[in-house]
């Protein structure tokens, strides 16, 4: 183990002192943002209420990254508005530049300053007279690396490099705190427990949080609400559970998770499909983007289907992952699903299996 | 504007010596292409391309032998190998001739086996041996780097494929190391032409010489040469910048350092070429670095032993040594200094910014280094005496730095640039958003991580400062001596001992410079 005893948990269950005061809500508005040719970003609005953790979702080159840059004011809007409290940061006429913005940011190699010990490194952005007083020491106490002020970067673990980085962003008390993938340098091992950790100590902190991952699961983790955002334009936000229930779009569908998508001719009450009757979903009124009626692909996910005896198709693949297998079955119509199943595969390729939809409803999105 | 200002600065000597031969008197066409002139060029290239091939093949060879292969004592040899490059040529024309001399040590231990060694090694063939053994670092310290650096499953999957080590080197490693030769290479034919003493030592005339000589009583024909000397020097640069653009386009995927391993190269065993190849190793090892030391020292443990014994005394007393040492490292010290605050802006906007004044910029200060510092401190010289709002420069320190700074700078271009890229953007970021404002990010963290980086690059600009003789000749304002005109007027004067005494010193000084910078930290050690 890198940290036994002195674990983060540990630190927080001492109760350490935690001051709430400091988060402030952020609020986006119409921002775009170009470069030289095309935006980048197109049109963002997003809230995030103050003690919020918000996670930025894409895939590489949507504008993820550029959309935290600006918040912190690292890059110029075009057009827009970002607020942070009661302080307009930047809009089509002012600009705050980021060292006045009082905003937290963590990069994702931690960026710490290799020539400055940890101390020095979490004293950095505090005022002169701050420097020496006990901020540092509580700060580094708080992500549980307390009595490491005299080391180098240099000779810290990685989990631990980006713990230095956090708490170097959190001991100036900044209102909105910016992680930009800060787990992605991380071996998975690690990810997983120093991800939990902070988490928590983030949690505990009420801090307003943005942060930037290209990883569906680590958002549903972390994020309160979720922003998926492509090509520059923000798809859909809402909860992790909202996203992959009820996504808008066939993309958001298939990009927050492994996705079945049976095309029917009427989506309205129970559709024939190729794995026989899929109810549709009756709680979608109100949603835009959803198909009631007509020519609809119904989104079925993997868990929503069982396997059993049976003859509608045949077993092409397992993909067995431990907590659970991913099966791929072929169809009789040529078509194939993926269906979830318990660790227990009693499956083999060339099996005859049976199929059936055993979920809370199928959301139908347009083609 | 700064870097503008630098540019202009860093043109001034070229830009000059063209107005001086296109404004003068004479017509220009008519110096250039008399045999006066050609002479002197044809015997400058001639000298410039068999030192550049032979300084070539020499380099390469030891860089292979010593990193690829079993030979013994290998870690020892490449440390060893690279520090001829401590002999500024002058010095090491002036052991060699030394020694052969009556009372060197070479000529006396002939003459007590009863050889008369009264053998005078001068023209051609002495500058050419001379020059390729004091320049060939500049081939094998790029090529041993880059061989270093070579990722190892390219010759592992050539000799998997079949290919035996004769043939992995010719197919697999020279087309990867091609264009460090070239580099290296370059170095050394800018070195031979711009090289002013050795040739002079052995009685070569090259366009230098032609061009000091000149310099008092024929004024045009000496800017004539000089322009010239420099248009060679910036042909050549341009047509080896063409090639090694071409071919870096072709081989553009298997230069890329990507995979770089720390695992060791194949070892190729030597077999019956290991006595061989201790000879070569250990001979230009003899030849180049001891050779000359030991020569040095005989002439001066002779003048000591004599003046102690009651025979004439040494003309050098403590001031004569302290003076000229002091002021080698003060301004060697200085023009380092300027050279890096010089080139720092540059360095910015090529690798920041990357912008196309950048660039420009970038290309004129280090086209200052293909100018020969001859022609510089020449350009500078009579710059200053006809300029009127500067002719209270004449002679002074300023033109002397100035002159070394525009000679020398280029060489801090290069690890500036490395200086300045080793910031990264996200650490000014991070620096940003902690609240730092412009000034405490460059004084907490820019400049801090910059400083190896740069003190290397002054470093380099010290070395060769305290090793320059034409420029320091020229352009030194009246009284002022350095070690490197020191051991070169004692030298003139025939005051062998003397210049001995001198040289070492110079010798000990550029040793211990090249040591930390060179040797210390290049990767070909690993």
């Amino acid at each position: 183990m890198i940290y036994n005893s002195r674990t983060l948990l540990g630190m927080l269950n001492k109760r350490v002192v935690v001051p709430r005061a400091t988060a402030e809500n952020l609020s986006i508005e119409g921002l775009s943002v170009a470069y030289d040719g095309p935006p980048v970003l197109h049109d963002v609005s997003l809230d995030v209420a103050a003690g919020e953790m918000v996670a930025l979702l894409g895939p590489s080159g949507c504008g993820k990254t550029t959309l935290l840059r600006t918040i912190a004011g690292l890059e110029r809007q075009m057009a827009g508005t970002v607020r942070l409290g009661e302080r307009t940061l930047g809009d089509s006429y002012s600009f705050i530049p980021p060292e006045k913005r009082r905003i937290g940011m963590v990069f994702q190699d931690g960026a710490l300053f290799p020539h400055l010990d940890v101390g020095q490194n979490v004293a950095y952005g505090l005022p002169r007279s701050e420097r020496r007083s006990g901020r540092v020491t509580e700060t580094l106490d708080l992500v549980g690396l307390g009595g490491l002020e005299d080391r180098r970067p240099g000779s810290l673990s990685g989990g631990q490099q980006q713990r230095v980085a956090l708490a170097r962003a959190l001991a100036p008390h900044p209102g909105v705190l910016l992680l930009d993938e800060p787990f992605s340098s991380l071996d998975t091992s690690l990810r997983v427990q120093v991800r939990s950790e902070i988490h928590h100590l983030l949690l505990e902190l009420g801090v307003t949080t943005v942060f930037v991952t290209h990883d569906q699961e680590e958002a549903f983790v972390l994020g309160d609400r979720v922003a998926v955002l492509n090509e520059g334009r923000i798809a859909q936000v809402g909860s992790p559970d909202d996203l992959y229930r009820r996504p808008v779009d066939q993309w958001v569908a298939t990009f927050v998770g492994d996705a079945n998508l049976l095309p029917v001719a009427d989506a309205s009450g129970t559709c024939d499909t190729a794995v026989g009757p899929v109810a549709v979903a009756s709680d979608t009124d109100g949603m835009v983007g959803r198909v009631i009626g007509g020519p609809a692909d119904l989104l079925v996910r993997p868990e929503d289907l069982r396997l059993d005896e049976g003859s509608t198709g045949t077993v092409e693949l397992v993909e067995y992952y431990g907590h659970d297998a991913m099966v791929r079955v072929l169809l009789g119509d040529g078509s194939t699903v993926h269906a979830r199943t318990g660790a227990d595969v009693r499956w083999q390729r060339g099996d005859r299996v049976g199929v059936t939809y055993v979920g809370p409803g199928a959301v139908p999105l347009g083609v | 504007m700064v870097a503008v200002l630098v540019a202009a600065a860093f043109a001034l000597p070229g830009g000059y010596v063209a107005w001086r031969v296109i404004g003068g008197t004479e017509s220009p066409l008519a110096l250039l292409t008399s045999p006066r002139t050609l002479s002197p060029l044809w015997r400058t290239v001639q000298l410039a391309v068999l030192v550049s091939a032979s300084a070539a093949v020499l380099g390469t060879a030891l860089a292979w032998v010593t990193t690829r292969t079993d030979l013994i004592g290998r870690r020892f040899w490449r440390v060893v190998v690279p520090l001829p490059l401590v002999y500024p040529s002058f010095v090491g024309a002036a052991a060699f001739i030394s020694g052969l001399s009556p009372g060197g040590i070479v000529h006396d231990l002939a003459a007590d086996l009863g050889f008369d060694l009264t053998m005078r090694l001068h023209g051609l063939t002495g500058a050419w041996l001379v020059l390729t053994l004091f320049t060939y670092p500049y081939v094998y310290l790029p090529v041993a780097a880059r061989l270093a650096s070579l990722p190892t499953a390219f010759e592992e999957n050539a000799r998997l494929l079949g290919d035996r080590p004769a043939r992995v080197f010719s197919r697999v490693v020279l087309p990867q190391i091609g264009s460090s030769v070239a580099a290296g290479s370059l170095l050394v034919f800018l070195y031979t032409v711009s090289d002013f003493g050795a040739v002079h030592l052995m009685r070569f005339e090259t366009l230098t010489q032609t061009i000091f000589r000149t310099r008092l009583f024929d004024r045009d024909r000496s800017f004539a040469l000089a322009l010239l000397l420099l248009v060679l020097a910036l042909v050549v640069v341009a047509a080896e910048r063409t090639i090694t653009r071409a071919g870096a386009r072709r081989g553009a995927l298997l230069t890329s350092d990507a995979t770089v391993g720390d695992r060791r190269a194949l070892t190729v065993p030597l077999g019956r070429w290991a006595a061989p190849a201790t000879g070569l190793v250990a001979g230009v090892v003899g030849l180049a670095l001891v050779s000359p030391a030991i020569s040095l020292a005989d002439w001066g443990l002779f003048g000591w032993m004599r003046s102690r014994r009651g025979g004439a005394p040494l003309r050098l007393d403590w001031d004569d040594v302290l003076a000229p040492t002091w002021n080698t490292v003060w301004i060697g010290v200085t023009t380092a200094v300027i050279a890096v605050a010089v080139v720092l802006p540059v360095a910015y906007l090529t690798t920041r910014h990357r912008s196309r004044l950048g660039g420009a910029v970038n290309a004129v200060v280090v086209a200052g280094f293909a100018i020969p510092g001859l022609v510089v401190a020449l350009s500078l010289v009579f710059w200053t005496m006809h300029a009127s709002p500067f002719d209270f420069l004449i002679g002074s320190m300023p033109v002397l730095v100035f002159a070394y700074v525009v000679h020398f700078g280029a060489q801090a271009v290069r690890t500036a640039q490395v200086a300045v890229d080793a910031v990264p953007a996200r650490m000014e970021d991070a620096a940003r958003l902690l609240g730092a404002g412009r000034l405490r990010r460059l004084a907490t963290v820019e400049l801090p991580l910059m400083l190896p980086g740069l003190a290397a690059g002054a470093g380099l600009v010290m070395l060769s400062t305290m090793k320059e003789l034409p420029a320091t000749l020229l352009a030194s304002p009246i009284g002022f001596r350095t070690l490197a005109t020191q051991v070169w007027g004692t030298y003139e004067a025939l005051f062998l001992p003397e210049m001995a005494i001198l040289a070492l010193i110079l010798l000990a000084i550029s040793a211990l410079m090249t040591w930390l910078l060179v040797v210390r930290r290049s990767d070909h050690l690993r």
